[in-house]
């Protein structure tokens, strides 16, 4: 070995160290643990447990719970990830535009709750929706509508939660773009200005293409983070009412919870796998020539 | 990975290691047998864990027992009840335990599965000065692996006003009245629920499962090891249903009303633990509600719950850990505790001294934990309950039926197992 590589390596052995011993060790470890039943009580005796094979996987398809929490998951992404990535393409438009004045004030302003305390937020918007004095339904009453109660009925919850999870999560995608805006060249907009584009085709033909490796970003790290989606229903209804803001990530967290160590690590890889295929769906989708 | 990261040191301890093919023994739970322990002063280091409250209190409050074991030292981490049981399960799992740790009652039959758990060595504490219900709660196959620490138990709530305006002037002595009592606080007492129960979700069951109780009937039973869905059962929920049929409680109270609402007489009554006396003399309550028992059918049976000081095998000074806790059991310090820190006594002797006596609202409490039940310390039980409260929403949010219900829950806890 060459003394260079030699002191590579010096160098990347701390790191190294850290993620087998704590990222790579406890995967394989779990995922081990997914085809046996070992609960709670093993953990002094781990070795004595039975594997079961796929019998972990195969209860997760009959359990109820676990499949509401699947679909609810899917809606949060369904909607969620369109409506951030729409939104803060949005807002990154706007702020690059230079339309508006006090730039860095909207800047700050968008991505302020990306830095804020869930739970501080979370209280904040538990307030805003209260059903009688809430501020959202005092506005409401205000033109004659008699607002539900937001986070107590199932048909509202959901929807209330994700709008919580697209306000909070649309200042990260924000940020992203504008940097991409940002790179985009000026002679492309002169050129195709003076092909005699309008505002509308040099969006269409200019901007969304040259933006093609950002949008597969951000979709691959907003889906990523909206499969895992947990503080927001977890501190605004604990997955209530009846279930129906019950996310995969939350299931995990209580069954962990309950001990059961094996179930839990079965639900924890198919959630993975649901990760892997959606990533691999937007790479299929938004590859460029380049990044092949 | 953020949402499971924090059971990667658990993860890493089951390891990689695990190969395919060994069996499970007998279980080290059903084996062991209580070692005695020395007599004399305690030596050494006790270090103890304590959640909330408990926690912050306790060093300061060991001293005495420092003073008069003057070789030891007692060393308390206080850590939040947040993570409480996950530390405690790595901390078992790691076998790097402190000496002693409180316990959340519901918990034991989980932490004496492991093994973790010291059985109660003989001489530490008496069975019988303890409420049986907060005992049981320590007994896991039949062994007790820990002390109850301190107790807590639920009464009903009453806003006297409304009772008055209502023309009740009795605590209500079966179902019946009971019912009727809450529908006059919202016919004539000018409140708008006559009596607000947990319309299922978490932590329902500490108020549903007392009905069951009052009724006969039990958590635990019959050939498949439970009974959730006996007629008695079935009956206890039909009543509880009935009462958010009927307009009387609230589906949906929205977070934080209770307190308020119930101090201006918009609810007459509501179903809570001690904690509630504190909580609403902040509202300006105190003073303005009454304390009734449970109303009886063939018992009249409330919830009892805690927390439970047990020491680990893993203690590297079992002696000690176990003499402190024996301390901590005796029915002066119990009452010097409960001054301290506004602890309930789980020693009996405890409610006979003037400083509880003397207090009406305390000695109602004192009074209905003789007849306060806990549901059996089995290692699943968190898992059941939380299906119970499932099943408990459905039934009072949706039109399922009280027997659909329970035979449902009967169903998920079979299928959950007792875990033993």
């Amino acid at each position: 070995m060459r003394a260079a590589t030699r002191v590579g390596w010096a160098f990347a052995l701390p790191f190294t160290l850290l993620f087998l011993v704590f990222l790579v060790g406890p995967v394989l470890a779990s995922l081990a643990m997914s085809f046996t039943d070992i609960r709670s009580a093993d953990v002094r005796d781990p070795l004595a447990v039975t594997p079961i094979g796929l019998d972990n996987y195969a209860r997760l398809f009959r359990d109820d719970q676990f499949v509401q929490a699947a679909g609810n998951t899917a809606l949060v992404v369904l909607f969620g990830l369109p409506l951030t990535v729409a939104l803060g393409l949005l807002a990154a438009l706007g702020l690059n535009s230079g339309l508006i004045r006090f730039r860095a004030v909207f800047r700050v302003g968008y991505y302020l709750p990306v830095v804020t305390s869930i739970v501080a937020i979370a209280v904040v918007w538990r307030f805003l929706l209260q059903p009688e004095s809430g501020l959202l339904n005092s506005l409401l009453r205000l033109v004659g509508i008699d607002g539900p109660n937001w986070l107590n009925d199932t048909n509202t919850a959901l929807p209330a939660v994700i709008a919580m999870i697209v306000w909070r999560g649309l200042g990260f995608q924000m940020v992203i773009f504008l940097a991409g805006l940002q790179a985009i060249p000026q002679e492309l907009y002169e050129a195709a200005r003076i092909d005699g584009a309008g505002r509308w085709a040099r969006f269409r033909h200019v901007t969304l293409p040259a933006l093609r490796p950002t949008l597969l970003f951000v979709a691959v790290i907003g889906s990523i983070g909206l499969l895992q989606v947990f503080e927001e229903p977890f501190v605004m209804t604990r997955g209530g009412p009846l279930g129906s803001t019950l996310t995969v990530a939350q299931s995990v967290y209580s069954q962990f919870s309950f001990g059961n160590y094996g179930y839990a690590s079965a639900m924890s890889y198919l959630l993975f796998v649901a990760i892997v295929l959606l990533s691999i769906l937007w790479f299929r989708l938004l590859r460029t020539e380049e990044s092949r | 990975m953020r949402t499971w990261t924090r059971s990667g040191a658990l993860l890493a301890v089951a390891a990689v290691l695990m190969v395919a093919g060994c069996g499970r023994d007998a279980g080290e739970g059903t084996t062991d047998s209580a070692q005695p322990i020395t007599a004399g002063e305690a030596k050494g280091d006790i270090t103890v864990w304590a959640m909330g409250t408990e926690g912050e209190k306790l060093t300061a409050f060991a001293e005495d027992f420092m003073k008069a074991n003057p070789s030891a030292k007692v060393k308390v981490t206080p850590i939040p009840w947040d993570g409480a049981h996950d530390k405690i399960a790595t901390a078992i799992a790691g076998r790097q335990t402190p000496d002693v740790s409180l316990i959340g009652t519901t918990w034991m039959g989980e932490f004496a599965k492991t093994g973790g758990l010291d059985p109660l060595p003989g001489g530490v504490a008496e069975p019988g000065a303890f409420f049986p219900g907060a005992w049981n709660t320590a007994v896991f196959n039949g062994k007790p692996y820990g002390v109850p620490w301190y107790v807590e138990t639920r009464l009903i709530y009453v806003n006297k006003d409304v009772a008055a305006k209502a023309g009740v002037a009795a605590a209500p002595k079966t179902w019946d009245e009971l019912m009727a009592a809450a529908k006059a606080f919202k016919e004539k007492g000018g409140a708008a629920w006559g009596l607000s129960l947990q319309p299922g979700g978490t932590g329902s069951w500490q108020t549903v499962l007392p009905f069951v109780w009052q009724n006969g009937g039990d958590v635990t039973g019959g050939g498949t090891g439970f009974a959730f869905d006996s007629p008695q059962a079935v009956e206890a929920l039909t009543y509880y249903e009935s009462y958010f049929d009927s307009g009387v409680s609230p589906k949906d109270l929205p977070q934080g009303s209770l307190e308020p609402d119930f101090a201006a007489g918009k609810i007459g009554a509501f179903i809570s633990g001690p904690w509630h006396i504190g909580l609403l003399k902040e509202q300006g309550a105190a003073g303005k509600f009454d304390l009734w028992h449970m109303p009886g059918k063939q018992k009249a049976t409330s919830f009892v719950g805690g927390g439970n000081l047990a020491v680990f095998k893993d203690a590297k000074n079992r002696d000690g850990a176990w003499k402190f806790v024996s301390w901590l059991a005796k029915p002066e310090v119990q009452i010097k505790w409960y001054q301290a820190s506004s602890d309930l006594p789980a020693v009996k002797a405890g409610w006979d001294d003037a400083t509880l006596k003397g207090d009406v609202l305390l000695s109602a409490f004192g009074a209905q934990l003789s007849d306060a039940k806990a549901p059996p310390a089995i290692p699943t039980w968190e898992q059941i309950a939380a299906a119970f409260d499932t099943e408990m929403e459905k039934l009072v949010k949706t039109d399922e039926t009280a027997a659909n219900a329970a035979k449902a829950i009967q169903q998920k806890a079979v299928s959950i197992g007792t875990g033993a």
